[in-house]
């Protein structure tokens, strides 16, 4: 490529303030970098897009970016492509462009053959004018921190202007099962669609706290054959011809599911066998398959690597603590919570909980999601279970469980995350797993205390 | 022996939003630890009879789901509304359902969505949207055993009371219904009207029973409410000292505004 100077600047002075600010422990540096790029040369992250060989896949929706990031670049990594993405979740444009900087040479030249990053909903669009991605996935509109980002409605709305800026022969991966993600993609082309179409895991009708319940065409109420998360499901609507679209791959069956692995047989005959458990993440991997494969990666070796990959930072880990065995998982919405609350139960996986809520931005400052999430199945849980309610609104969270009925005995409330853990620690017993569900700045204020215990490492220490 | 007392939820599957569902929630509970039988009677779309229920709760809503709300109470539910008011019906309606007890509400295009006209109050979108803690000193007349109220807000409206209604309470941190007077909601009557989630009465049970009480009042053809028993409210105490102190810490920063292109509610 021709020389740039002003892009050499960028990128050199970008690796400068990763240096730096890893040397000020400001958490990796994972966006400081961007704003110095970007400060010196705006143009910096559509170059360094550019000069990809194989150009870029984008991965937006509201919950399972993080882990279908990993799942596609892990598939296309094990087709021999040298992968870049941002690992480490910063998934604003200052977050894409510190990782491109980071693994750009340093004149601007690319080092890998493809970037597979997530994306904020929010900043899809422009995302989508500076890389022109072959490929977008668009996993779920669920409801997620509204005051972040306005009503989910305004999201949906910022997706599909993304989408329809998509370079001509772009690919987009949509779900099927989600009303507002299908909405999105009207007039989009090249658009596949994944869904679940296994009867297991079936809810019984539409959780109180799903969307989606009318027609995002003409506004009538939509009729659910089937729910299987939040305001997924088989769908059409009463009044026009809205309906859920035939899935291009789907879910046929899922077997052996638990809260860290599961098996699901699509319907071409692909089988993945993930370490990833819950229903939401059957969405994610069948959204990965359908991307690799999109993109020319063979179902076999989608499959394999699938089977090696390993969810990273709090999506699903296990830890261990005070001599006990803890999985730690981040929920960020009532769906995701309900999601994790109803797998532990119904597999008796444990009895001891630790649910950990914060209202910093990064949460969502409103706890009121926390009157959607059905806390009244734990209630009615025969397994009795116990909550250590902590985190800056340990008080909301406890005051949320008595109203869904647990009684006295069964909330601890302990807003210090050292001393939760250990109330945790007490009353599991040994050889017992427990379940820590925190919130985004909780979940690093335990990993925190966890590392300090000598339990983990740091998350930007991790593979990327 | 007298009949359940009766919670008409009005819209419960459109107008959902920000944990207000909370609100039915708390009211069920607080009424059966006390030994009063409740009936939540979801209202939907079309014709109702709302003087049958003791208590009307309405939450906000997303935009579309909100402007068929509007429409449908004016055709099937205006008539029977204002009768139930008339007749004592206890009301609690949280932002957009706050908004349609008004004249009108006007969007940021200038156009008007007409409101039930119930209470003397319009509503038209600010230039920004509101969104925090929420901090009230409540209407001293209700004489609530709290006398403050915590809550979140998160509204692109602003509402002005006309000159022969309350503000619910006296806005200590946040943004309340204009930023101008230091109102925040309304109350009239058995009817309170607010821009507060959180849900709102969870951490408010001062407010909880007092709604709570004019329903029994209602269900037993009382003019005046009597007091509840007393629960044991530690919890609801604790969560509400603590909503304060957060509440408290962001005092001086008014309310996080977040620029156009936010909507309603
Ligand atoms: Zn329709």
């Amino acid at each position: 490529m021709r020389p740039d100077p002003r892009l050499g600047a960028a990128v050199l002075a970008g690796k400068l303030a990763a240096t730096a600010s890893r040397g000020l422990g400001r958490g990796g540096g994972t966006t400081i970098p961007g704003d110095v790029a970007l400060a010196i040369d705006p143009g910096v992250l559509a170059k360094l897009g550019a000069a990809l060989p194989r150009g870029s896949v984008l991965v937006s929706g509201t919950n399972g970016k993080t882990t279908t990031t990993g799942l596609v670049a892990a598939a296309l990594e094990a087709s021999g492509e040298r992968v870049l993405t941002n690992a480490s979740g910063a998934n604003l444009v200052f977050g894409l462009v510190a990782a491109a900087v980071a693994q750009a040479r340093p004149l601007g030249g690319a080092r890998a053959d493809r970037a597979v990053f997530e994306v904020d909903e929010l900043s899809l669009e422009r995302a989508v004018l500076e890389l022109r991605p072959r490929l977008v996935v668009v996993l779920n509109l669920l409801r997620d921190q509204l005051d972040r980002s306005g009503e989910l409605e305004t999201t949906a709305r910022r997706i599909g202007d993304g989408l329809r800026r998509l370079p001509r022969g772009a690919h987009v991966v949509a779900n099927a099962d989600d009303p507002l993600v299908v909405a999105q993609c009207e007039g989009v082309e090249g658009v596949v669609y994944v869904g679940i179409d296994a009867d297991d895991q079936l809810l019984d009708g539409v959780p109180h706290a799903a969307d989606a319940r009318t027609c995002p065409r003409c506004g009538a109420p939509l009729h659910f054959d089937r729910v299987v998360l939040a305001h997924c499901g088989s769908y059409r609507c009463t009044r026009c011809d809205f309906a859920r679209p035939r899935p291009a791959v789907a879910v046929r069956r899922i077997t052996a599911a638990s809260l860290d692995r599961q098996r699901l047989e699509l319907d071409d005959g692909t089988v993945l066998d993930a370490a990833v458990g819950g229903i939401y993440n059957a969405y994610n991997l069948v959204a990965a398959h359908a991307a690799a494969t999109t993109l020319g990666v063979p179902a076999a070796t989608v499959a394999a690597a699938v089977a090696g990959f390993r969810p990273r930072f709090g999506r699903m880990e296990r830890l261990r603590l005070h001599d006990r065995e803890l999985r730690l998982l981040l929920a960020k919405n009532p769906a995701g919570l309900d999601v994790v609350l109803r797998t532990a139960d119904e597999l008796g996986a444990t009895h001891n909980y630790l649910i950990a809520i914060n209202d910093l931005v990064a949460d969502g400052r409103d706890v009121s999601w926390l009157w959607d999430v059905d806390f009244e199945r734990l209630a009615r849980s025969s397994h009795r279970p116990h909550v250590v309610a902590s985190g800056r609104r340990a008080h909301d969270l406890a005051l949320r469980l008595k109203y869904a009925g647990m009684a006295a005995e069964q909330v601890t409330v302990e807003p210090d995350p050292a001393a939760a853990l250990r109330v945790l620690a007490s009353r599991a017993a040994p050889g017992e797993e427990a379940v820590v569900v925190p919130t985004y700045t909780a979940m690093l204020e335990l990993r925190a205390v966890a590392q300090r215990a000598g339990a983990v490492g740091a998350f930007w220490e991790q593979r990327g | 022996m007298s009949r359940p007392l009766r919670l008409g939820h009005l819209y419960p599957r459109a107008m959902t939003i920000y944990g207000d569902v909370g609100n039915v929630c708390s009211l069920r509970r607080r009424a059966e630890w006390r030994g009063i039988e409740v009936e939540v009677v979801p209202i939907e779309a079309g014709p109702a009879d709302l003087e049958a229920c003791d208590l009307l709760f309405m939450g906000g809503g997303q935009d579309r789901d909100q402007s068929g709300v509007f429409a449908d109470f004016a055709e099937h539910k205006r008539a029977s509304l204002e009768r139930a008011v008339d007749g004592g019906v206890a009301v609690l309606a949280v932002c957009g359902g706050y908004q349609l007890l008004g004249h009108d509400y006007v969007d940021a295009e200038g156009r008007v969505l007409e409101g039930l006209g119930l209470l003397d109050l319009r509503s038209r979108a600010g230039d920004d949207r509101w969104i925090g803690n929420v901090l009230v000193e409540a209407e001293a007349s209700m004489g609530l055993a709290e006398p403050t109220l915590v809550g979140f807000e998160n509204h692109g409206g602003r509402t002005h009371l006309g000159p022969g209604l309350r503000p619910l309470g006296r806005v200590v941190v946040g943004g309340g219904n204009n930023g101008e007077d230091a109102g925040e909601g309304v109350v009239a009557g058995r009817v309170v009207g607010t821009y507060l989630h959180g849900a709102l009465l969870p951490k408010n049970p001062a407010l909880a029973d007092w709604l709570l009480a004019a329903a029994v009042a209602h269900r037993d053809g009382e003019s005046t409410a009597a007091p509840l028993p007393p629960l044991d409210d530690r919890l609801e105490a604790a969560a509400h000292t603590r909503a304060v102190e957060i509440a408290r810490a962001e005092r001086g920063r008014g309310p996080v505004a977040r620029p156009r292109g936010a909507r309603r509610p």
